[in-house]
């Protein structure tokens, strides 16, 4: 039965080609454009998330409070975290190892270039394989820091193009931090950051003795807790250890705990703000897009005002008649959705193309899930049908008689 | 085109008016988004332009290179004796070393973290002349003022800053230390400015022992017939001279306030660009809804159309009477979009004001809204030109036959 209406309505639709193109451009054009841009968001929304989400969910990060918008961790705080506050967490009951990083802007010079990156140190004794495994590090070329490795370092993936100093360094090399040299001895791998991409990792030790950074303003406190089911419970005890060492009231803290999956929330939420006023701005194609539908549908109903009143006479009920023109308009919605799917992961994909060769940034990502095609051919439909529930309501509602005589 | 063309044109929208209604509301819908974005884009173009008059084209800043906020990464700044050697370069007329840092301020018993600065009280003029700012409730800050600290706009309301309002005369804590509240600056238009502190440099210096003498931020000016932008090549080239570092290397650059404003409107109309590129595209599908709507139009007028060239009408009568229809349609879609994004962008407005952000202020210059206007009425018109060419090629024996 639904099959006749369909093919009764597609017959409809081709005898009025123009109107029907010209109804389901304006659709695919609003799809396409609302594929294409949550495509580029999410990728984006993706790229920015692999910065932190290779953290494990039994990594706890202790800071002092400051402005935290802009800059490396410790860098906009108040009052720095003293370096002994490490041991004392680690003794915290579920604490596998708690440990100091100092995280630093400096000068990098390589081939008579000079850049400001960032300096992180790597703990060392024990604490150094908790790390590596922490951050997931593994040399993509030479090896990892050791320790007793002073003036040595390990550099981000990044540097081995030549965009960072006009030319890759290679295992070897000698880099100038802050005006001292360092050797490097290995590439870390791959991580999609662009903090660890281009991170230069010295030993703690050569960061105080060699750099003189001030061993007693740690910026971030790593803690690795033994068992992640109890992350919650190692969480307030930390707290509490940091309130009593720090001496301050509860809900008066001048430092956080955070989790890296906390700070992935914060993040999540102010994106998704600001991709929704853009999906806002381009829903807008689509509802205009509608209305072009309701249009078409409102004319065609008056056109063949004499058609129904025939199929009418003939013994067709209202329903009928509604479901004929319901079938119709949903069928525009359906093939502008599709065409409109195609267009906007072509377009989305191209861009992220050209985002890569042309521009070599990996931030310019598409990520088209099946959810979202599904939604799109799903939401297409539906807003053939909601645009055609008037139309089709009007015309099933005609009088035969009427509209007999209606005809010119 | 005459006025009876304009009047037939009318009266066929009138008679199809669910149809003309729907029409309208498609172009009316992407004129009222592009509409309310271009009114915001403007009305930041006009706060910069204004900050740059009152600042004075005749500013300079020196910045450490580093990372994160302005004038907070300690591990690059200007040293005092960089500064007493850049106020002897030729050209150089006045010139203030400012400190800047985080500080966790405590009132009535509720903790934020701010940023506080230190300035020498003998420049505090030029420092409010710089960022166009003046103290509306108080007094500034004197060089005796040891204990006193003098505060951004917001701290002036409740729930902005702290949940209190703060009132001269009021003690706050910067990091322990209690500092009597004597004057309020007035509004910026962003949280961030607007919840600044500010401390003499003496006790600034008094507060951050470590920090003495090493500026995150200096500002200067040019003497009248000096250029700025060939003062900051020059500073720039002596600096580095002077710092030890070779070019290309600088731990330091130079930029004059309006270089600096420009790359920030810049970025804005990107952003701005963007969005109302985005909201063309609901115009591209309310072009192509005009278009379907002529062409039913002119199915349904063909008799008619016949009728009006047996009498005489020419071709070009037949296409000026369409596209004056299609055209019509986008005018006053155009004109309803207009408002429509006026009421929008008001709202908007206010509900950035009420949030801090007072700099996005929609401005509605004569030329947007004409602007507006012409534009839709051109697309309208542009859309109904392929309909009309039809209707005006159609052949009157042919078009008196069709049913």
């Amino acid at each position: 039965m639904l099959k006749d209406y369909a093919i009764f309505s597609l017959k409809n639709l081709r005898n009025r080609k123009l109107r029907s193109w010209l109804t389901m451009i304006g659709i695919f054009i609003g799809i396409a454009a609302v594929i294409s841009l949550i495509g580029l968001g999410e990728g984006l929304r993706l790229a920015i998330m692999s910065q932190f989400g290779f953290l494990g969910p039994d990594v706890l990060g202790v800071q002092a409070s400051g402005i935290a918008f802009a800059g490396p961790p410790g860098s906009m705080v108040a009052t720095p975290l003293s370096d002994e506050l490490a041991g004392k967490i680690e003794k915290i009951n579920g604490v596998e190892a708690a440990f100091n990083r100092y995280i630093e802007s400096s000068t990098l010079e390589f081939n008579n270039k000079q850049d400001i990156g960032i300096a992180g140190s790597a703990p060392e004794g024990e604490n150094r394989k908790i790390f590596e495994r922490m951050l997931n590090l593994r040399a993509d070329e030479g090896r990892l820091l050791k320790d007793g490795d002073t003036k040595k370092a390990v550099v981000g993936n990044d540097f081995k193009k030549e965009d960072a100093f006009g030319k890759g360094i290679k295992i070897g090399d000698k880099i100038l931090v802050n005006d001292i040299f360092f050797e490097v001895v290995g590439i870390l791998e791959k991580k999609g950051s662009f903090i660890f991409d281009r991170i230069v990792m010295i030993n703690e030790k050569s960061m105080i003795d060699v750099l003189g950074i001030d061993k007693k303003k740690v910026d971030v406190v790593a803690v690795k807790v033994k068992d992640q089911n109890r992350i919650v419970q190692v969480k307030e005890d930390i707290e509490k250890l940091m309130r009593r060492e720090r001496n301050v009231e509860k809900g008066e803290e001048d430092f956080q705990v955070e989790s890296p999956q906390q700070t992935l929330e914060t993040l999540n939420s102010t994106l998704f703000a600001v991709t929704l006023f853009v999906y806002i701005i381009a829903g807008i194609s689509i509802a205009v897009g509608g209305i072009g539908i309701m249009n078409t549908m409102y004319t065609s109903v008056l056109e063949r005002t004499k058609e129904i009143g025939i199929m009418k006479s003939i013994g067709a009920r209202n329903s009928a008649i509604f479901t004929i023109f319901f079938v119709e308009s949903g069928l525009l919605g359906t093939v502008g959705g599709i065409i409109g799917i195609a267009l906007g992961m072509s377009f989305a994909y191209g861009i992220s193309f050209a985002g890569r060769y042309l521009l070599g940034s990996e931030i310019i990502q598409a990520s088209v899930s099946p959810f979202l095609i599904i939604g799109a051919l799903i939401f297409s439909f539906g807003l053939g049908t909601l645009f055609g529930v008037l139309p089709a309501y009007r015309a099933s509602k005609l009088n035969p008689v009427d509209s007999l005589r209606s005809a010119k | 085109m005459n006025i009876y063309e304009i009047k037939y044109a009318f009266q066929n929208l009138r008679k199809r008016k669910l149809r003309s209604g729907l029409t309208i509301l498609s172009i009316l819908i992407g004129i009222t988004a592009i509409f309310a974005l271009l009114s915001f884009g403007i009305g930041i173009q006009r706060y910069v332009d204004t900050l740059a008059d009152e600042a004075g084209r005749d500013k300079l800043f020196i910045q450490g290179k580093g990372i994160g906020a302005p004038g907070t990464d300690e591990n690059f700044f200007l040293a005092k004796e960089d500064v007493d050697f850049v106020s002897k370069i030729k050209g150089v007329n006045e010139i203030l070393g400012m400190y800047f840092k985080v500080v966790e301020v405590k009132f009535n018993d509720q903790k934020r973290f701010l940023f506080v600065s230190g300035t020498d009280t003998s420049k505090i003029g030029f420092m409010e002349e710089s960022f166009s700012i003046k103290v509306i409730k108080g007094r500034k800050l004197k060089e005796v003022d040891s204990d006193k600290v003098a505060l951004g706009y917001n701290f002036q309301f409740p729930d902005k800053v702290f949940r209190k309002t703060v009132r001269l005369g009021d003690k706050i804590e910067l990091n322990g230390n209690r500092y009597e509240a004597v004057g309020f600056y007035e509004e910026v238009g962003n949280p961030q400015d607007d919840t600044n502190l500010y401390l003499t440099d003496k006790s600034f210096e008094a507060l951050f022992p470590d920090s003495k003498d090493k500026f995150g931020f200096v500002i200067l000016s040019s003497q009248k017939e000096v250029k700025p932008s060939e003062l900051a090549e020059r500073i720039e080239e002596k600096l580095r001279k002077f710092k030890n570092e070779e070019k290309g290397k600088e731990t330091f650059f130079v930029q004059t306030f309006e270089d600096a404003l420009a790359t920030f409107t810049t970025i804005i109309n990107v952003i701005n660009g963007m969005l109302v590129l985005i909201a063309l595209v609901s115009l591209v599908v309310a072009f192509v809804n005009i278009m379907n709507t002529m062409y039913t139009s002119i199915i349904e007028r063909t008799k008619e159309i016949g009728v009006m060239k047996a009498i005489g009408a020419k071709n070009s009568d037949i296409l000026i009477i369409f596209v004056v229809e299609a055209g019509l349609i986008g005018l006053i879609g155009g004109l309803l979009g207009v408002l429509l994004g006026y009421i929008i962008s008001s709202i908007g407005g206010n509900i950035a004001a009420a949030s801090g952000f007072a700099l996005l202020k929609p401005a509605y210059p004569l030329f947007l809204i004409v602007g507006c206007l012409i534009f839709s009425f051109l697309v309208g018109a542009a859309a109904g030109y392929l309909p009309a060419r039809r209707a005006s090629k159609l052949k009157p024996v042919d078009a008196l036959r069709y049913e």
